[in-house]
């Protein structure tokens, strides 16, 4: 991973013996975009069937909006050990609004199809937007232990 | 003995029962179980000052000596606790029953707001079986209070989440925003959020799966989250720019 940046500066610091290294003192991320067909997720809660692990990560087949872009709060379909289950999205690595969390790695909650989530704690950070946003979220805040 | 029965909406309008206490005893007279029911009143309750008063004035009561309770707000001794304060009644419950002319209605007095004691009171009309009320804490910004009841079947619940709702629309001010009943799909777990207030009612094989009460009072304790496996980041996580590309 950091293994080519470490290598160019062992050479810098062999070759020239100065701590001219060009060094960011700041953090760099990706583009990220929200979450769409096929984006592979994380699923956040303790449900036996998004933490038993697979030889293909749980992935989107599709997103229940009316674009395909779905951001937090929005209803997916996964594809999960060979099944198909219905998901909320609690997070996603494409920043949002002014003072919303952005989030490291794009987090789904697993659900049924009566609404009721298929896990049944989260110790994951969930934006505390869901709150207010129009949509069946208390049941996943009532199961979460952490609010960001 | 004549019994009237009470439209829905004066019954809804005079709430009047007093918050179960821990360190009082309460008679349990007969079970209230529907709105037909004989006109009795057990002996405990707690008379509070002025709208006690305005309330007596307007309702008339005919065969019994009815004592009326009314809201109260304020005062209340609970046991307190470090995360959260626990109330549990199993089928205890006050009668509010009177019998009420319909045309006594009063306008609504400034203190009779849906707060904690009129939902309450009105889970523990409706029979609410295992009600609990849990204050969370200021630090935890989601609500401040969280109830959890169960009910006998699913039809109850969703009768007492109609109700619920009910008596919160004639009750709210035009300020207040609308509530919705949550998970009207699912049979067994239903939910609705007051602001200040969040109500789950759940089927109690679904609740013991839950454990929300545990939860909600233990915080980072609970049972279930400890035995949750440490996270570990996947395989296929990168965080450096540079090899994306």
């Amino acid at each position: 991973m950091a293994l080519p940046r470490l290598s160019r500066s062992f050479t810098g610091l062999l070759v020239e013996t100065s701590y001219l290294i060009h060094q960011r003192t700041f953090s760099v991320s990706p583009v990220a975009a929200a979450i769409q067909k096929l984006t592979r997720v994380r699923v956040v809660d303790n449900s036996s069937l998004g933490n038993t692990p697979y030889h293909r990560s749980p992935r989107v087949i599709h997103v229940y909006t009316k674009n395909g872009v779905g951001k937090v709060g929005d209803k997916v379909l996964l594809a999960i050990k060979g099944q198909k289950k219905k998901a909320l999205i609690v997070g996603h690595k494409m920043p949002g609004e002014c003072m919303t969390p952005r989030f490291d790695s794009n987090n789904v909650v697993l659900i049924e199809d009566n609404g009721n989530p298929t896990g049944t704690r989260i110790k994951v950070p969930i934006p505390a937007q869901l709150r207010k946003m129009e949509g069946d979220y208390s049941k996943v805040l009532a199961i979460a232990s952490s609010f960001v | 003995m004549r019994v009237k029965i009470m439209n829905v909406l004066c019954r809804s309008r005079k709430l009047v029962s007093s918050v179960f206490r821990s360190n009082i005893l309460v008679d349990q007279t007969q079970v209230f179980g529907s709105w037909l029911s004989k006109a009795r009143c057990s002996s405990l309750c707690q008379n509070l000052p002025q709208h006690f008063t305005a309330n007596l004035a307007s309702c008339q009561h005919r065969h019994h000596a009815a004592s009326f309770r009314s809201h109260f707000h304020t005062r209340r001794c609970f046991s307190d606790r470090n995360e959260g304060r626990n109330s549990t009644s199993t089928g205890v419950f006050e009668e509010k029953s009177h019998e009420i002319d319909d045309n006594s209605f009063l306008s609504q007095s400034p203190l009779e707001t849906f707060n904690l004691d009129v939902l309450v009171s009105l889970l523990r009309q409706e029979n609410a079986v295992d009600l609990c009320v849990i204050k969370i804490p200021e630090h935890i910004k989601y609500t401040e209070y969280f109830i959890v009841v169960s009910g006998v079947s699913p039809r109850h619940l969703r009768a007492m989440a109609l109700y619920a709702i009910k008596v919160y629309k004639y009750l709210k001010k035009d300020g207040d925003p609308n509530v919705k009943i949550e998970g009207k799909d699912a049979e067994d777990w239903l939910c609705i959020d007051f602001g200040n207030m969040v109500v789950h009612f759940m089927m109690p094989e679904i609740r013991e799966v839950y454990e929300l009460e545990k939860l909600w009072t233990l915080r980072g304790f609970d049972e279930q989250l400890r035995s949750m496996p440490d996270e570990t980041l996947p395989e296929d996580f990168m965080f450096d720019v540079e090899t994306t590309k």
